[in-house]
């Protein structure tokens, strides 16, 4: 490895590089922060620009947008309570209500703060593990992704607020959304009412427009007009983190990064998983469990950390064993083999210094995404001191041009619409929609690896506890259950003692 | 003072852009696919487009990816009339398999297209888990006749790698013994062979080639006629030699039927040029490992019609 790091610095360090990657930076971070406007959207729609160009300023510019896209998609779901990308979304329980409290620009630091350290620890980890870490990581079959999925699964607890049984049934609502389209296994339609756009499924961006974005339009909408009135409040924030936050943050952030990293070597996942295993850990290890959901600044920093170290983490399979970690680092595959590189171990003696340039280039993209993310807070944090009339208009036609844009169809703006209305009832009935997203997330996933591992070992379910990291995984799903369990007793127990039944 | 100079520089550098832009007679054409924007045919659509304008003055082409197949093309056949400057990739999965299997689901026929050219020919390759030994055609034979469990990874439930497998097990007369297993993307289906998921698996040669290369997996046979001729995987036996049904992976441009003919031959003449140069040519062989191949309309047309007849025999395999 040493011997490719001197040449590696020579080819990165150019201003051609240094350029791109600040390009690369400002244009993520200001697309993904825009709701429906997702990472995967945005490198497509600049992927050409990279075929102009050498493999390093290409693939410098493609992971400015993939790593700054990571950290923008907590923007809007801070100031308006929208994950501008699905990945935001875990950030947007705690980072809203931080913001509500008057706290927007502290809101913002620890999205950004967390981002670049979970950003550079998974290029860390991609820098100096990672042919090890793939070669492990592509051992997990689909057995073990299923049991990864369950886990998941284990999540919709946390995020169900006051009461389980809504969020589980908000969450089979999201688990029967996910169904909707191609059956994985057959290739027959399910759910599509033979509507020929919804071969493909609900685009999860486009959801995610309805169930929060419009919603709360619709929300504001019953308000009295004096309830729109800037909170004087919001104008006073100076963004300041105490000492005591920072220590706060410290192990979620550490602990994040390393899910994140692992959740983003395993092909197929990515950063949405990520960033819930790590709010629920973070919620399940904090001394402070009842600030989650009320803005926590430990639930922000453990969101946004995971997010973002999967960035790294997803190139280790691809740059490694040649297998794309998910969509996005699948489109930046094609700027390395539209320039003759195709990807995978043989690479790393053929074209060493080139690999590692692009693995020191992505430390210097998190770094640029500090510093410009420094610059941008401050302009971002203004978006809450602008009048409601004025916001509200604005954020229906982000939302409705960007629900536009994922398919560059209107059947998808009226998708948004249909979302939008049933969030507003689920909204009235007092049902979470965090759980429904969740569902979504992993339905697909959990439905097809557990068809898939029935296909393989012809039926029998013991292939579900065939290898080691199916029994770790076995274990940590029982440990998580025990844990809901056991905080469910102890809330019924102080309810109790509070002399009410919950 | 600085920023208003600017701004006013900015402005009327736009506006002599605006203005040559109108003077140019150049024509873009959109280029739609319908598959994976990571996937094989985007990303040569790419490397295409971005060579158009050194070969024409008169025609730019513009590439998009936009995942939907079937979906897709109606969207694209519903929204285009003749002479648009629109172009849609089809391939046999659409015109061979869909229309067989799933008619319905598509709302456009052949006669909605009229042929530019074939982008590229893939000729896709069976590997086998490296446990197995298996490397060549004969091996494969003793293994099927050894009455061996057969389970083949494929992309999609109903695509053409799960016709070629079917096809190939089915006409060693091992049917019903071959078991499909579905991945959501082709480089998936190249791995789940190599951690002993499935026993084979069928694939584009750029998916399998790094598996390949760590001995993940031994590759038995090539879906063409004669062997494979260079590359990584020279030396790969055809399965056309011994008998077996096969098709090529292929890759046409279609603009909308009823667009001049003049327009259409500019465009294949346009893509004959790149597809003829060598940067590009070579590019496909040795990065994509794929061939260039252009074809005319009988061609195609004798493509599409014996892959229905592959997808008429094993659909019951395939389908259920």
């Amino acid at each position: 490895m040493l011997e490719f790091i001197g040449p590696a610095s020579g080819l990165l360090f150019t201003l051609e590089n240094i350029l791109w990657i600040n390009i690369g930076v400002f244009i993520g971070s200001v697309f993904a922060a825009i709701p429906g406007l997702t990472v995967i959207l945005c490198v497509i729609l600049f992927l050409p620009f990279t075929y102009q160009m050498t493999a390093i300023p290409g693939m410098m510019f493609l992971l400015g947008i993939y790593c700054a896209g990571g950290y923008g998609g907590s923007v809007s779901a801070i100031l308006i309570n929208t994950p501008g990308t699905p990945h935001a979304a875990a950030t947007m329980l705690d980072g809203h209500p931080l913001s509500k409290q008057g706290r927007t620009k502290a809101a913002l630091k620890i999205a950004l703060y967390a981002s670049t350290f979970g950003g550079v620890f998974s290029a860390l980890m991609l820098l100096f593990l990672g042919p090890q870490v793939a070669r492990v990581a592509a051992q997990l079959g689909t057995a073990e992704y299923f049991m990864v999925c369950l886990f998941g699964l284990t999540i919709i607890a946390g995020v169900s607020g006051k009461s389980m049984i809504k969020g589980v049934i908000s969450a089979c609502i999201g688990l029967l959304l996910s169904c909707v389209g191609s059956d994985p296994m057959t290739g027959y339609d399910r759910l599509t009412f033979g509507v020929g756009r919804l071969y493909l499924g609900l685009d999860l961006a486009v959801c995610l427009i309805g169930l929060f974005a419009l919603v709360e339009i619709l929300s504001k909408a019953e308000l009295k007009p004096d309830a729109l009135h800037l909170d004087a409040k919001k104008m006073e924030d100076n963004g300041v983190i105490t000492k005591e936050e920072y220590k706060r943050m410290a192990r979620p952030v550490l602990l994040s990064s390393l899910i994140g990293s692992l959740v983003g070597i395993i092909p197929g996942t990515g950063a949405s998983e990520a960033s819930w295993f790590s709010y629920n850990t973070a919620k399940n290890m904090s001394k402070h469990p009842e600030e989650f959901g009320h803005g926590s600044v430990e639930g922000i920093a453990a969101a946004e950390s995971a997010n973002n170290a999967v960035t790294g983490a997803t190139l280790i399979p691809l740059l490694t064993l040649g297998i794309p970690g998910d969509g996005t680092v699948a489109i930046m595959l094609s700027a390395l083999m539209i320039n003759g590189l195709n990807p995978g171990l043989s690479l790393f003696t053929t074209d060493g210094d080139i690999m590692y340039a692009i693995m020191l280039g992505l430390i210097l993209v998190n770094l640029f995404m500090l510093l410009q993310g420094k610059f941008l807070t401050r302009l971002f944090a203004k978006v809450v001191s602008i009048p409601q009339e004025i916001l509200t208009p604005i954020i229906v036609i982000f939302c409705f041009a960007g629900a536009y844009s994922v398919n560059k169809n209107y059947f998808d703006v009226k998708v948004a619409l249909v979302f939008a209305v049933i969030a507003w009832v689920l909204r009235k009935l007092d049902m979470p929609a965090v759980p429904i997203l969740l569902g979504m997330v992993l339905g697909n996933m959990t439905e097809t690896n557990f068809r898939r591992a029935l296909l393989i070992s012809n039926g029998s379910p013991a292939i579900f506890f065939s290898s080691i990291y199916c029994i770790i995984f076995l274990v940590l799903i029982v440990v998580a259950v025990g844990t809901i369990v056991r905080g469910k007793l102890n809330e019924r127990k102080a309810a109790q003692a509070a002399g009410k039944e919950p | 003072m600085k920023k208003r100079i600017l701004s006013i520089g900015l402005a009327l550098t736009m506006l002599a852009a605006l203005l040559a832009g109108c003077g140019s007679k150049s024509a873009t054409w959109k280029v739609t696919c319908p598959w994976a924007p990571s996937g094989v045919a985007a990303m040569v659509s790419q490397k295409a487009a971005a060579k158009s304008t050194e070969y024409s003055k008169d025609i730019t082409l513009v590439a998009e990816a936009i995942k939907g197949d079937a979906a897709t093309v109606n969207t694209w056949v519903m929204d285009t009339k003749a002479n648009d400057t629109e172009l849609v990739f089809v391939g046999e999965g659409l015109l061979s398999i869909t229309s067989i299997l799933d008619p319905a689901k598509l709302q456009f026929g052949y006669e909605d297209f009229v042929f530019v050219e074939n982008l590229y020919s893939s000729v896709f390759v069976l590997s086998a888990d490296a446990k197995l030994n298996i490397k060549s055609i004969a091996d494969l034979e003793a293994y099927v006749q050894g009455g061996n469990e057969i389970s083949v990874a494929v992309n999609g439930a109903v695509g053409s790698e799960a016709f070629l497998a079917a096809a190939l097990f089915g006409s060693m007369g091992a049917g019903d013994k071959l078991k499909l297993t579905p991945y959501q993307s082709a480089a998936e289906a190249a791995q789940a062979v190599a951690k002993g998921e499935t026993n084979f698996a069928v694939s584009h040669q750029s998916q399998i080639l790094e598996t390949f290369q760590q001995n993940g997996v031994t590759i038995v046979c090539a879906f063409d006629q004669d062997d494979i001729a260079d590359g990584p995987f020279a030396g790969v036996e055809g399965v056309g030699k011994h008998g077996y049904p096969f098709f090529r992976n292929r890759c046409f441009i279609m603009a909308r039927a009823g667009t001049d003919a003049a327009k259409v031959s500019a465009l294949k003449e346009l893509y004959g040029k790149i597809l003829a140069d060598k940067e590009v040519a070579d590019w496909l062989q040795d990065t994509m490992l794929l061939e260039v191949d252009t074809m005319s309309q009988a061609d195609v047309e004798a493509h599409v019609e014996n892959v229905k007849n592959i997808v008429n025999e094993y659909k019951d395999i395939v389908a259920g």
